[in-house]
């Protein structure tokens, strides 16, 4: 099984594809183009069956229109064919011609010959050929007219026939404005639709930005931020229970906080304690000789050699003493740093000079050094001084007899390592916890401040002691400080 | 550019109606161009070769076609073309388009017949039936009870289909003057346009009294006919004819003929005859008898 990271910024199980706009993902957004969806689907479906709805009954209405046209001028024109009557079939297609819609009209007598037309010079013209049959809807794709054709009958003796024309413009144009309202009505339920679905959307994800807001200042730290609820709808009662697990969390935090208080309390007691008990003990050996050697040197029998023997003592034992205060002052009394840039290796170099002074350390023991070309970072220089000294002398006091000592200066991105190797007998695994404690020392003319003020100095720097170490191999003491920017 | 279409239509017509003026205007050269013309044309355009039956106009042009249709559609199989019922919206109107030889045959009054004699026109047949009269038609519940000069009442209204309709109208009107009655002064005369609109007008009262002939009246619907009565009839006349034009060929004139005989001999013919209100179909006539009829 694979943990997730509490803090992870990988996707999430079931999060949206990322080809998806980020848009899209908010609820508000969703429900616009939902409800703006169901109305373009809803409306256009409509308005495609309301069209060809009114295209039929328009079609139905047109045919039926020209059918009683055609018949109402056979009716009207069937005496005047008979007789030949040119100007009264002339008066039935002029009437029949000043309709819009027509665009012509004729009769035509049983030999073939047009008596009557509404256009020009077509009388006494034989009409050619004709269709069979009425048109019928649809028409081919250019056709712009309906032909109709209706027979002069006699009981059952045809005697001529009347042609008509329709002319389908005005039909097509009221389609086409059917259509086209068809069209701004969908659009209208668009947006009424959108704006609709955007006020109720801004009524349902109001709460949730309160709420969002509530939870970005809960998540930083304010555990007093709560959910102004208004609504008695779903949003209203996530807001309730949010400000009621607000409520909790605080609750929580303040026990949280006073079981801390408490704790850190105890601890920085048990420290005291510790710290009494640890000075009491690193004081009381150097006191009790020194009280021991002030009551020989009150002995008036005490020989010269023991009274400069016991002298010895009470210098040495004071000067312990007086070591020991000074470290313990140094820890509890370390100075603010003054940080400021500078180039590390210098700093290293004179540590390593000054160690070289003293003559325990002078002799067989081997210093490599292992720089980059740029060394500069932010250190306070006499408290660096200090940390270099302090895991330096710890690191040669590790070494018995002839030794390396490598000081490694590596630029790891915006950090520079710094690093300290000795191949000395190397620390127990059992003591690794103990190490940096306040007064824990293998040596007998070690305080135990060592350790402590180094890291209470990498503390103050921004940085933090790592110990490596193989009992028999050597230690491994590293920090990291902030590298200079050049600009 | 003209219709050649058009153009046969035009010239057909022209020629056809208009030989004998255009020889009398322009002289013969001008008639035999005519004829060329007329000749070219109808052997390019191969016309239907219908042949105009113009019938005068006694009834409406529907109710005439009714009665004739049947007639021209048996003449078209007989003759193998297509023969067209035409009839006019007058009698003058009919007469104009005689004197214009537009028609191939024509039905007509005996008096009319001897006015279109001079336009190329010879009888064939005649209605074989009865008498060829004018009646005198009163409303049951009308003024007049019986015709005679002294007891006519004043202000009487008469009616007739046409001033040129033979049997109704002249027919009648020497009858009337006959047993002395003026009609023009002790009547109002009102003309209808056809039989049927007069004896229409007879029956909703519009007149008192029309002049018609008999097939009229028996074409009428029953509660018409039932509505008025025969109060007088005039003396016979020879029957109505039917006429060729002159420029018909032997053979068409023949089988015209024929076919018009025999249509009483044939179950067909019955029915054809009394859709037209006649009683026996046709019979031979001679040009001669109608040499008496005078308008």
């Amino acid at each position: 099984m694979t943990d997730t990271p509490l803090f992870s910024t990988a996707p999430m199980l079931g999060q949206q594809s990322r080809w998806v706009p980020r848009l899209f993902h908010t609820l508000r957004a969703r429900l616009i183009i939902s409800v703006a969806l169901v109305h373009v689907v809803l409306m256009g479906l409509f308005t495609w069956e309301a069209v060809e709805r009114q295209s039929h009954e328009l079609r139905q209405e047109m045919v039926n229109q020209g059918r009683s046209l055609a018949s109402l001028m056979v009716v009207a024109s069937t005496n005047a064919l008979l007789a030949e009557d040119l100007a009264s079939l002339a008066e039935v297609t002029r009437r029949v011609g000043e309709r819009e819609d027509v665009s012509y009209g004729e009769v035509v007598d049983v030999r073939g010959f047009v008596m009557a037309s509404t256009r020009e010079g077509r009388v006494g013209r034989q009409v050619g050929p004709v269709i069979e049959q009425n048109d019928q809807f649809p028409l081919a794709v250019d056709d712009r007219v309906l032909d109709l054709r209706e027979e002069v009958l006699i009981e059952n003796n045809r005697v001529g026939f009347v042609v008509l024309g329709l002319s389908t413009t005005n039909l097509e144009n009221a389609l086409t404005e059917t259509r086209n309202r068809g069209i701004q009505y969908t659009l209208l339920a668009l947006v009424i639709g959108s704006v609709a679905a955007w006020l109720l959307s801004l009524a349902v994800t109001r709460n949730l930005h309160e709420l969002t807001l509530a939870a970005k200042k809960i998540g930083g730290g304010d555990l007093d931020a709560r959910v102004n609820v208004r609504s008695q709808d779903e949003t209203g009662t996530l807001s309730r229970a949010f400000n009621l697990m607000a409520a909790s969390l605080q609750r929580s935090s303040r026990q949280m906080e006073q079981e801390h208080r408490k704790r850190t309390e105890a601890e920085r007691l048990a420290c005291v304690g510790e710290m009494a008990a640890s000075i009491a003990h690193e004081i009381r050996n150097p006191m009790v000789a020194l009280i021991n050697s002030v009551k020989l040197l009150g002995n008036a029998q005490l020989a010269a050699e023991d009274h400069t023997a016991v002298v010895d003592i009470v210098n040495t034992e004071s000067r312990r003493l007086q070591r020991i205060l000074d470290d313990f002052l140094m820890f509890s009394r370390l100075p603010a740093p003054r940080l400021e840039d500078g180039d590390l290796k210098l700093l290293v170099e004179q540590t390593i000079g000054l160690i070289s002074q003293d003559p325990r350390y002078a002799d067989g023991i081997r210093f490599e050094r292992r720089y980059e070309e740029d060394n500069r970072c932010r250190f306070d220089p006499d408290l660096m001084r200090q940390v270099l000294l302090n895991l330096m002398l710890n690191a040669l006091q590790a070494i018995t007899g002839e030794g390396k000592l490598i000081i490694r200066l590596q630029r790891t991105g915006d950090r520079l390592n710094v690093s300290i190797v000795d191949n000395g007998r190397g620390i127990p695994a059992d003591l690794m916890s103990e190490i940096s404690k306040p007064f824990f020392t293998s040596r007998k003319e070690g305080t135990g401040l060592g350790l402590p003020v180094v890291q209470r100095i990498l503390a103050q720097h921004g940085a933090v002691l790592n110990i490596t170490s193989r009992e028999g191999s050597g230690t491994e003491v590293a920090f990291d400080l902030e590298v200079t920017n050049d600009g | 550019m003209p219709d050649p279409a058009w153009g046969a239509f035009a010239i057909h017509n022209f020629l056809r109606c208009g030989r004998l003026e255009l020889g009398r205007r322009f002289g013969w050269p001008a008639l035999l161009l005519a004829l060329l013309l007329s000749a070219g044309v109808s052997a390019e355009n191969q016309e239907p070769g219908y042949l105009r039956f113009g019938v005068l106009p006694l009834q409406s042009p529907t109710k005439l076609a009714g009665m004739f249709l049947p007639l021209t559609g048996y003449l078209g199989q007989q003759l193998g073309r297509p023969v067209q019922f035409v009839t006019s919206s007058s009698f003058s109107a009919f007469m104009e388009k005689v004197a214009q030889r537009e028609y191939d045959i024509i039905y007509l009054n005996p008096m009319l017949y001897g006015r279109s004699r001079q336009y190329g026109y010879r009888v064939i047949v005649k209605v074989a039936s009865e008498p060829f009269t004018g009646i005198l038609v009163t409303r049951n519940s009308g003024p007049i009870r019986a015709l005679s000069a002294d007891s006519l009442p004043s202000g009487i209204r008469i009616g007739f289909p046409d001033p040129g309709a033979f049997a109704a109208t002249v027919m009648v009107r020497d009858y009337l003057n006959s047993i002395g009655i003026d009609v023009d002064r002790q009547m109002q005369v009102q003309y209808f346009g056809s039989q049927d609109s007069a004896i229409l007008a007879l029956h909703n009262g519009l007149v008192d009294i029309i002049g018609t002939w008999r097939p009229s009246l028996r074409s009428m619907p029953q509660a018409v006919r039932e509505d008025l009565q025969i109060i007088a009839e005039t003396p016979p006349q020879p029957q109505m004819p039917i006429a060729v034009r002159d420029d018909l060929s032997a053979e068409d004139i023949d089988r015209l003929y024929r076919a018009l005989v025999g249509l009483a001999e044939t179950e067909h013919g019955q029915t054809i005859i009394k859709q037209m209100g006649f009683k026996r179909g046709f019979e031979s006539a001679a040009d001669a008898e109608y040499l008496e009829v005078k308008p």
